[in-house]
């Protein structure tokens, strides 16, 4: 029997949202706080509906071999999201230290990890909380992009960026928020491809991980087990 | 006339062993189970379904339990309690609400009791703040059942004398070890220099097919998952599936059981439960059999109030959610660096899928006098690879030494690091979780479940004594690791309760002042009522629990037959 401890990177403890607007509220400008609060409802609104209709053709990311995902179709929050997310998890090149070799390894945008948010932050079991955090927090961002550098995150050059999630890091809401994305992106780097991320395996080719089997099929992804007809049908007469 | 013979609350290692062995006898039996079916054609090595959202277990927001965790002594030096619930803390006390229960996603490393584990008061004495007693029964009134468990359950192994084997009446195991990792050769040489002796774990494996059951296949994935093949014995493959094909048993699954009725005599009449629309049922029964997990058992006999009952079922005495345990212990792990290996070492040590099947229990009754107790119950030490889910590894490694943030190359470095260029060995250690005034379990006044039930709040104290037995345990442990020449050894033993080996809350015994219930699991004050899942227990032993649940249940199994 495996042993589970408490451990408090497997599962995110609920956020308190208001703990933590209050907490950033005191970092962000005070123009942009004036401009949450009263877009909140509609901004949230439009995001959730922006995240339904993003479509990305397969077939697209398999031709392109640079960036896998149409940024143009991104609309906001979620292109911001996916520049973070690439800063976070920056595509790289390994050296091999025995052969000295270089190889690619992938990041954000190549796992796909701005469509795998979208497609988790849409499911129930996401708390609702957790995806207005996520989202919230690219207001806030921007926010401190603009106070340092006059520009919203993505107008902002790569130094210019680090400077900025290094600042929101040292809040704990600002360390909170990345360490929530960056959750995400080891999920979509991680788990089976039926969920979106991990690109033709990518993620677990480059850590040399060797998945288990049988995976998961696409009518078996985890929010169907439970209601499906045979989970909840009775068996045995008497 | 009663609906059935027999009403079982809960599918899993405690109630299934009954709804067996009735359903085989030709008596008729419901097992209400408030979870789904999933079947081997649900389970998947899918981390995101087994162990990164809630999938074999309630979303917290709609069910939670309340913790009440140790936070420090006040003033005069006593011990002050904060309570939280699991919601906020994100901490999970579920097991596994499924069909077969939370035997499904065991590891399946299985131990019996030893005849010392029967008689803790009075092999050892009383320990002051422990409430320590000896069982009603003994080990040889358990042995037929856990032979039973051998081959009806399936357990593979190979069975050896050693300081402290238990009596066995058969001579080996029906099933044969499963296959082994190449780690397994350097740990018993590591064992046999430092003049102990490895044990090769038994497992509610097979090796083979067996019935409907398959083989094991080796994924390398089998402990927090659910077994594709079968193989596994969990409740619902080895007996569920069986005591349906009888004609005598039906399984209910998304059935909550939320209320025992009980009649003016104090017999208990029905049980209410919510269906998968949260519409009401009532079901009648002659017997009622309650293993719905150690909390949750308890949680429901406190809530069934009655005439005869006015505290909650059994509880005349305030006994029920009294002397809950946990599994003692800790964990610790050692680093094997491929480049400190020939290519071929490497590749034996980068290995995935089959198992390690080893542990020790050299100190399973300490008596050392360099040791502060001296003699004292020990435990047992069980080796593994560490658990191979990705994920998990990869956001631990987000957080620096420093407890600050890590992300761009410097993370990716770090993955990498991890990932490719070392095994990890783990070893965990068990030891008894002595039962206290302060691990018990009651209903909280304000938490309510989705359907407006009082919640589960647990008290989750432990005892000092319990973390000398720990590290001494797990400086032991450490010892093989070091003849392994591993790197970064560590371990960590605390009082902090693994929520998926728990037991206790109406443990059996001669006094019901002291007790919820007699020697045959059957409630002092109803005499229809019988709890056989991990609550009966008054001690814990210091192995997993599944295969002595298992086996007291094929007990009471036979009690209720000879009664009907």
């Amino acid at each position: 029997m495996t042993k589970q401890f408490r451990n408090k990177c497997n599962r995110q403890s609920k956020i308190n949202l208001q703990d933590i607007l209050s907490q950033w509220n005191c970092e962000v400008p005070e123009v942009v706080k004036q401009k949450n609060l009263k877009s909140r409802r509609l901004f949230l609104e439009q995001s959730i509906v922006a995240a339904g209709s993003v479509v990305i053709s397969a077939r697209a990311i398999a031709k392109t071999k640079t960036s896998s995902v149409d940024l143009k179709k991104l609309s906001q929050p979620w292109l911001t999201l996916s520049e973070v997310q690439e800063h976070l998890f920056p595509r790289s090149t390994d050296k091999d230290k025995q052969t000295a070799r270089l190889s690619v390894s992938p990041g954000a945008k190549d796992i796909h990890a701005i469509e795998y948010l979208q497609t988790m932050l849409n499911t129930p079991d996401v708390d609702g909380d957790e995806k207005e955090f996520i989202i919230k927090g690219v207001e806030w961002l921007d926010g401190v992009a603009n106070g340092i550098a006059g520009k919203p995150f993505i107008k902002l050059n790569k130094a210019s960026r680090e400077q900025v999630i290094k600042k929101i890091s040292e809040s704990s809401a600002g360390e909170n928020w990345l360490s929530t994305l960056l959750r995400y992106i080891f999920e979509a780097l991680l788990t089976d491809p039926v969920y979106g991320g991990n690109t033709n395996k990518s993620g677990w080719q480059w850590l040399e991980h060797q998945p288990g089997f049988p995976l998961p099929p696409e009518n078996k992804k985890y929010w169907l087990l439970r209601n499906s007809k045979t989970a909840i049908q009775s068996r045995g007469k008497v | 006339m009663t609906d059935y013979d027999v009403c079982i609350i809960g599918s899993g290692a405690g109630g299934s062993p009954v709804a067996y062995t009735l359903a085989e006898a030709g008596y008729s039996v419901v097992v209400l189970e408030k979870g789904p079916w999933l079947t081997e054609k649900d389970y998947f090595k899918d981390e995101l379904a087994c162990c990164r959202r809630s999938v074999y277990t309630p979303q917290l927001k709609d069910e939670r339990h309340v913790i009440e965790d140790y936070d420090g002594k006040d003033a005069n030096g006593n011990y002050k309690w904060a309570s939280e619930s699991t919601y906020e803390s994100g901490w999970d006390f579920w097991n596994g609400n499924v069909v077969g229960g939370s035997s499904n996603f065991m590891s399946g490393y299985f131990y019996r009791l030893k005849p010392v584990d029967f008689n803790l008061r009075s092999e050892f004495g009383p320990i002051e703040g422990a409430n320590v007693v000896d069982w009603p029964i003994q080990y040889s009134d358990l042995e037929p059942y856990y032979t039973k468990v051998e081959s009806i359950v399936g357990v593979s192994g190979h069975a050896v004398k050693h300081k402290f084997s238990e009596p066995r009446s058969t001579r080996d195991f029906p099933y044969p070890p499963t296959v082994e990792h190449p780690i397994t050769g350097y740990f018993d040489k590591a064992c046999f220099s430092l003049g102990y002796q490895p044990l090769q774990t038994p497992r509610a494996v097979l090796p083979y097919a067996v019935g409907q059951r398959r083989g094991c296949e080796y994924s390398g994935y089998c402990g927090s998952y659910g077994c594709s093949t079968g193989a596994k014995g969990s409740a619902r493959a080895a007996l569920i599936d069986k005591a349906i094909t009888t004609g005598h048993c039906k399984v209910i699954p998304y059935a909550k059981v939320y209320k025992l009725q009980s009649d003016d005599r104090g017999k208990v009449s029905h049980a209410n439960y919510y269906d998968y629309n949260n519409n009401k049922h009532t079901i009648s029964a002659k017997i009622f059999v309650v293993a719905c997990h150690a909390i949750e058992t308890s949680r429901l006999l406190l809530a069934s109030t009655g005439t005869k009952h006015p505290n909650g079922l059994a509880n005349n005495t305030n006994q029920v959610g009294k002397n809950l345990v946990f599994s003692a212990g800790g964990s610790g792990t050692g680093e094997f660096f491929y480049k400190d290996m020939s290519k071929q070492q490497a590749d034996e040590f980068k290995i995935r899928g089959p198992f390690i099947n080893r542990g020790l229990q050299d100190w399973y009754v300490i008596d050392d006098k360099s040791f502060d107790i001296q003699k004292a119950k020990g435990g047992t030490i069980d080796y593994l690879l560490s658990h191979p889910n990705p994920t998990t590894r990869a956001d631990n490694l987000k957080w620096d030494n420093n407890d600050k943030l890590v992300w761009g190359n410097t993370l990716k470095q770090r993955l990498k690091a991890e990932f490719t260029e070392k095994q990890t060995f783990r070893f965990e250690v068990f030891n008894d979780w002595l039962p206290t005034d302060d691990c018990f379990v009651s209903l909280d006044p304000e938490e309510k479940d989705k359907w407006g039930s009082a919640v589960a709040k647990v008290r989750v104290g432990y005892h000092d004594h319990d973390l000398k037995v720990g590290n001494y345990l797990a400086k032991k442990a450490e010892t093989v690791l070091k003849q392994m020449n591993a790197k970064n050894i560590s371990s960590s033993v605390s009082g902090s309760p693994p929520a998926n080996l728990v037991a206790g809350g109406c443990r059996f015994g001669k006094d019901p002042a002291i007790s919820v219930l007699n020697a045959d699991c059957q409630a002092h004050d109803a005499e229809n009522l019988y709890v056989t899942d991990g609550s009966f227990m008054p001690t814990g032993g210091s192995v997993p629990y599944t295969w002595t649940i298992y086996a007291n249940a094929f007990r009471v199994a036979d009690i209720i037959k000879r009664r009907l």
